[in-house]
């Protein structure tokens, strides 16, 4: 269990989130949802502690902060939105580098069982046709699957997904949120993504956070947090209307 | 739904990795072209001598082994003393500032950046400009002073440089990093250029340290330099994987486990000492630093495990190469190291890197 207490954290010593808590357990997807700039990612950054934060952040009854980097890592992955790639890296290197955490010794290369890790996460995101393949020749979906794998190769306790399904056709996403919902209730494994199309949160997730402003709104079942009203406040439009209209024009 | 519990446990048996496995045959070639290109070096010149000659001399040299007949002392002195000096020299040079390049263009997660970014060069020539201007001299250490306060003031820089980013920036952000080396560059040329145009008479010497140059540098200079090659590069070496994680950016490479400040620091240190070396021994030659890593990327991928062996490889052979071609293009007068790098480089480097890119 990945549980959040009384966490504030932001930039140049102005907290973007404030007073967040949470628990996220084993077996699920946790979403956090809310509108732009609300401190979604913020908060993801302060778990994977890229960003100092104040409050605690305790993983399995242990307070992340005793963790070295390293430690952490073998612990929770983190998925980051795509950045342009400038060096001539293939599939293969690029997961492979997931497994740095478990390398011993400085000049040691990756052991027979680290690459069967490598090769599986490979596998596990449709990827292995084109694992010698360079990550500058990608499309934005393949890189953003490269990541996906790289953070499986980690093999965390807890993934972070910032906005996992960015560059994803809709089969892709679905796919890539079913395989991760799999992960973690057959390894039983935390997800926690930020996400921002509604309907996937509603369709995959067993509990959500909602943001505003930098402090929660709502948390709990989609039922629970997806309340019309609520849904208005936060992001100024009927979103329960909007997506009936949308469904409407289905039929 | 991906098959992902379908898929047969294959196991990758391979007993190295890939690319890795390919380029061992590659790095072989390359250790015998660079021998090649060594004995090419010293042997080519106002008096050219032959490479089997050459060999007996070395031979000669260091273990005592009688000379082959038709050497004569005067061949052995040029050799020995000027030639063989001069290409190592070049070769320690060369290596050095591309090792150094292809460290900070991942440290820094930026294909342009190169060690002259982060302010070496300019901290050395301000301290050279002032060292020609005031006509000081270290005692005992004669025509040394000069790489000596060279290589001093450029490590002094990059230290001044990192200590600023650290307090601006605790996070020592890349940019950062680029924009402090930027404004001390800047301020220190401004410097050396006020202090140029107040004493005009120096101001040739000055210039023709810039420029870079290999010649008249002895057995003292190859000396000084294998020191703090062999402790740059076997830094850097250490931190292969790192640099790999960092080319990614400094958030993946923190979150797959790396501590990037502590690592950021130390081989910005080590590529410090490589090229404060290289500048302090020949001046400020530009461009390998640049270019020699992007061609072994483009060449041989991107993983530092290959990408530092053979940089010291093409960097130290480039430039014995383009050393060559200085001093024997118009003999018996020679042209600057610093332009030919550019004026060979640039063209071989845009054929290579756009000719693949079609």
């Amino acid at each position: 269990m990945l549980e959040l207490k009384n966490v504030s954290c932001g930039y140049d010593k102005v907290d973007v989130v404030r007073d967040i808590t949470f628990e996220a357990r084993r077996g699920e997807i946790l979403c956090i949802v809310g509108p732009n700039g609300c401190g979604k990612s913020t908060l993801l950054k302060a778990i994977g502690k890229l960003i100092e934060y104040s409050g605690n952040i305790v993983l399995d009854s242990i307070n992340i902060e005793n963790f070295n980097r390293k430690e952490l890592a073998k612990n929770i992955a983190l998925m980051t939105q795509t950045n342009n790639i400038y060096f001539p890296y293939t599939v293969y290197e690029t997961v492979s580098l997931g497994r740095y955490a478990y390398l011993k010794g400085v000049l040691s290369s990756l052991s027979k069982d680290d690459r069967n890790i490598v090769i599986e996460a490979i596998k596990s995101v449709g990827l292995f046709e084109l694992k010698d393949k360079q990550i500058s020749e990608l499309s934005g979906g393949q890189l953003q699957r490269v990541f996906l794998a790289r953070a499986f190769a980690q093999n965390p306790e807890v993934i972070l997904l910032d906005e996992p399904t960015n560059h994803l056709d809709l089969k892709c996403q679905v796919e890539i949120l079913e395989y991760l919902s799999c992960w973690a209730k057959e390894n039983n494994k935390i997800v926690i993504g930020v996400l921002h199309d509604l309907n996937l949160v509603n369709l995959f997730s067993e509990k959500i956070v909602m943001l505003s402003q930098g402090e929660i709104i709502g948390k709990g079942t989609p039922k629970e947090v997806f309340l019309e009203e609520d849904l208005e406040t936060v992001y100024k439009i009927n979103v329960k209307k909007f997506m009936l209209k949308a469904l409407k024009k289905w039929e | 739904m991906y098959n992902y519990k379908e898929t047969p446990q294959t196991t990758y048996n391979n007993k190295k990795e890939p690319r890795i496995n390919q380029n061992n045959k590659a790095i072989l070639l390359l250790i015998l072209l660079t021998f090649l290109i060594i004995c090419l070096g010293t042997s080519i010149g106002g008096a050219n001598t032959s490479i089997k000659d050459i060999l007996s001399i070395i031979v000669y040299k260091i273990l005592a082994i009688p000379l082959s007949k038709g050497i004569d002392n005067n061949d052995v002195a040029i050799i020995w003393n000027l030639r063989l000096p001069r290409v190592l020299l070049a070769f320690i040079v060369g290596g050095s500032l591309s090792v150094s390049g292809a460290v900070v263009q991942s440290v820094l997660k930026n294909p342009l950046a190169s060690p002259y970014t982060l302010g070496v060069s300019s901290g050395a020539s301000l301290g050279i400009g002032l060292l020609i201007v005031s006509g000081f001299s270290i005692p005992f250490m004669g025509k040394l002073t000069m790489p000596i306060v060279g290589f001093l003031c450029g490590i002094v820089t990059i230290f001044a440089i990192v200590k600023f980013t650290s307090i601006v920036d605790k996070g020592m952000s890349n940019t950062t990093i680029i924009l402090s080396g930027m404004v001390f560059s800047l301020f220190f040329n401004a410097i050396l250029t006020t202090i140029t145009a107040l004493y005009s008479e120096d101001i040739k010497s000055i210039v023709l340290w810039q420029m870079g140059s290999f010649s008249m540098k002895g057995w003292s200079y190859v000396k000084i330099g294998i020191p703090f090659f062999i402790i740059g590069i076997t830094g850097v070496i250490f931190y292969c994987k790192e640099m790999d994680i960092l080319s990614f950016g400094e958030e993946q490479a923190k979150s797959v486990g790396v501590d990037t400040s502590r690592i950021k620091r130390n081989l910005l240190v080590f590529s410090a000492i490589l090229t404060g070396s290289a500048v302090a021994l020949s001046g400020t030659i530009g461009f390998v630093d640049l270019i020699v890593p992007h061609l072994v990327r483009r060449m041989f991928g991107a993983k530092h495990k290959i990408v530092i062996p053979i940089c010291i490889i093409f960097g130290g052979c480039f430039m014995v190469i383009t050393d060559l071609v200085a001093r024997t293009i118009i003999v018996p007068s020679e042209l600057p190291v610093g332009a030919i790098t550019a004026l060979i480089g640039a063209p071989f480097f845009a054929y290579i890197y756009f000719k693949k890119s079609k």
